[in-house]
């Protein structure tokens, strides 16, 4: 029962960090209006920072955190400037646009930090273990859990209650009515883009020291997302998060009580969600 | 996303041979080359992978490199193709080195599953198959069983790790039971399948509920706790797993994190053999393990590779898989220095039959007269701390396989 219950926790934890990296997918498309297929290499970017920067004290891992999210950011900007030209040419050409950038990106990160799988190097108060309910878990793992839950809260805030989110939800409704309020929407789309991809460096600084950064982070991460995201309804940040978090039990509470379903579980889980849900979920662009 | 960035791979690999082929066309003037050897060596450059393919063509390398570019006598050309992740890459590029480049020889080949399908393609043409990493339980073709008379491998079988220990642990654990865990695809069966088997034969418990081995799914299991705290919850007196790779890796650091944390953890030494070790760290610490090789056996030959291998830059110590390699090369230079006249699939293969005795840097092996595999030591290996590095040092002998 217990190991129920820590797996459950643990299932959230995994589940709040996909949101993080599914969020920035989500709001790119649904207000940025761009399909990156880029995003899991910016994740994957984000991670091979963090792994890089960090020495093992809590001034490099600040330092690595921020720098991961910088560089995110600064992916999101090259992507805006990409796809502002291919704007109205629809989703095909920024999707074949954007694969291209994960291409070259994936193979520039390979070739810049190798083909091994990198961890980064943690202060020694966040390798170790606590109970929880009598039973072991990871500091670092809690650590983590403690941030997702924050940027989520932070995020649900500047979206729902600042005029910045505010922008940025009236231009996914009515982009001309934004112009009309004099407010540029494409300065808004761009934004949301480097957002977007502060978000993805961030979940990928996040991640590494669980699930550690090499060739196929970038992948794998991407799938995940886009199983998320369209669980949750293109566009539509809570029901992101709640696909997030969904996933993120099936892979972790389902995989052990039904092993040999395992590796059909999470494909089986987004096929039935699929069917059931027959109505748009609010913010979803349809 | 990986498949479509993989095709590109053999793409760039395809150009990159045919102009070393052109240049090396060139080089002999089109004029008899029967002093020149063309050899394949396939191995992963892209993929999970990586790092292990990177070995056997950095040990395959080393030797020519020692032996002034020539094996037998002969100047050798190697062209190198990339196995990527497994046959749907592999197979295209084998077909390239046995079509177009007219490689007399075969070498590398990280995968089981690679293995399994190229070795038809290699015997269809009676060209030598000289593997130097995984080899499959060949799967019968049309209900016949394989013909093996041109397929040799350099490393061992798959089962032959969990085989290997079975009885140690059995003796350490006495009464106790053993959680078996592995990655679910064809190399993580093989290896389970050797421990359980030979463990429940020598009388030893499953602690796995209805003694069935736990397969996570490959290679998209990053998550261990979950499944290593359900393990916990079957008190094992020890673990015994397999995994290679990134998973190896992770499996590692979130054992130190489990409910499993101080429970004693066996493994078929690809756990913590080569790149992954630095990556686990000290969580990698105590774990003790099976291989035919550690980089601190105290042979002349071994003490000279790893000195050559430390001489050529390459980082860490060499690894088993880069010592299977150079192992290939070693037979096929005391093969094709046997071979009088042209050089063929045929007259190299008849050659490779009659090598005896390598003495190797793992110490000395010979082929297995019908199964064409070493006949070899294996050794128990812990990892420790040796000098700033951790390393898989020995422990003492296991036993010789396969039993003869």
């Amino acid at each position: 029962m217990n190991t129920l219950v820590i797996t459950t926790v643990d299932g959230i934890a995994y589940g709040l960090l996909l949101a993080i990296a599914a969020a920035g997918l989500t709001v790119a498309f649904g207000a940025g209006g761009v399909l990156n297929l880029a995003h899991g290499t910016f994740i994957a970017a984000g991670g091979y920072i963090a792994a890089a920067w960090t020495a093992g004290t809590w001034g490099s891992l600040a330092t690595a955190i921020l720098l991961a999210t910088l560089a995110g950011a600064a992916g999101g900007g090259v992507l805006a400037a990409a796809t502002a030209g291919l704007r109205g040419r629809g989703h095909l050409d920024q999707a074949l646009l954007t694969f291209g950038i994960a291409l070259v990106g994936g193979d520039v990160l390979t070739a810049v930090f190798g083909s091994d799988v990198l961890r980064p190097r943690m202060p020694a108060a966040l390798e170790g273990t606590v109970a929880v309910a009598g039973y072991r878990y990871p500091v670092d793992r809690l650590a983590v859990l403690a941030v997702a839950v924050l940027v989520a809260v932070v995020g649900y805030v500047v979206l729902h209650r600042s005029r910045a989110g505010r922008l940025v939800r009236a231009t996914v409704d009515d982009r001309a009515m934004v112009a009309g309020v004099g407010v540029n929407p494409r300065t808004v789309d761009a934004a949301v883009l480097v957002a977007s991809g502060a978000l993805a460096g961030l979940a990928g600084a996040l991640t590494t020291p669980i699930l550690g950064v090499g060739p196929g982070t970038a992948d794998t991460a991407l799938l995940l997302s886009l199983i998320i995201v369209v669980c949750g309804g293109l566009g539509s940040v809570p029901g992101a998060v709640a696909a997030a978090i969904g996933v993120g039990v099936v892979q972790t509470v389902g995989v052990v009580t039904i092993p040999a379903l395992a590796p059909y579980l999470l494909i089986t889980a987004m096929a039935v969600v699929l069917l059931v849900r027959r109505r748009p979920v609010p913010g979803q662009v349809t | 996303m990986r498949r479509a960035r993989l095709r590109l791979r053999p793409a760039l690999a395809a150009v990159t041979a045919t102009s070393l082929l052109a240049a090396g066309v060139a080089c002999t003037g089109g004029s008899g080359d029967s002093d020149r050897v063309r050899i394949g060596l396939l191995v992963s450059l892209s993929g999970i992978y990586t790092s292990v393919g990177e070995d056997m063509q950095r040990g395959f390398q080393l030797y020519l490199d020692t032996h002034d570019g020539r094996l037998g006598g002969r100047k050798i050309d190697l062209i190198v193709a990339d196995e990527g992740d497994g046959p749907a890459t592999a197979v295209p590029a084998a077909q390239k080195l046995l079509g177009r480049d007219r490689v007399v020889a075969l070498t590398g080949l990280v995968g089981g599953a690679t293995v399994d399908k190229v070795q038809t393609l290699t015997h269809e043409r009676r060209i030598p198959l000289v593997g130097a990493n995984a080899r499959p339980e060949f799967a019968p073709v049309a209900g016949a069983p394989r013909d093996l008379s041109y397929t040799w491998h350099t490393s061992y079988n798959s089962d032959e790790p969990g085989i290997a220990i079975a009885a140690h642990i059995k003796a350490e654990v006495g009464g106790g039971s053993v959680y078996a865990i592995g990655p679910d695809y064809q190399g993580g069966w093989d290896e389970l399948r050797g421990f359980t088997d030979t463990f429940t034969e020598l009388g030893g418990k499953l602690a796995n509920p209805g003694g069935k081995t736990v397969f996570t799914p490959f290679p998209t299991t990053e998550n261990f706790l979950p499944y290593l705290n359900k393990a916990a919850e079957t008190k094992p007196a020890a673990v015994y797993t397999f995994y290679a790779g990134g998973p190896a890796v992770a499996f590692v650091k979130q054992y130190r994190q489990s409910a499993l944390k101080d429970v004693p953890l066996y493994a078929a030494g690809f756990l913590t053999e080569g790149a992954v070790l630095d990556a686990q760290g000290t969580a990698a610490t105590g774990i003790r393990n099976v291989l035919n090789y550690s980089p601190t056996l105290p042979h002349a030959a071994n003490q000279q590779f790893v000195a050559a291998w430390s001489a050529a830059g390459h980082p860490g110590q060499p690894t088993t898989f880069a010592m299977a390699s150079y192992d290939a090369a070693a037979v096929l230079d005391r093969a094709l220095a046997a071979v009088d006249g042209p050089v063929t699939g045929e007259t190299l293969n008849a050659a490779i039959a009659t090598v005896g005795r390598i003495d190797s840097p793992r110490g000395d092996w010979q082929f297995h007269p019908s199964e064409h595999r070493p006949v070899q030591r294996w050794y128990l290996r812990e990892v420790r701390a040796d000098g700033p590095v951790l390393s898989n040092v020995l422990l003492q002998d296991l036993t010789t396989l396969p039993a003869t």
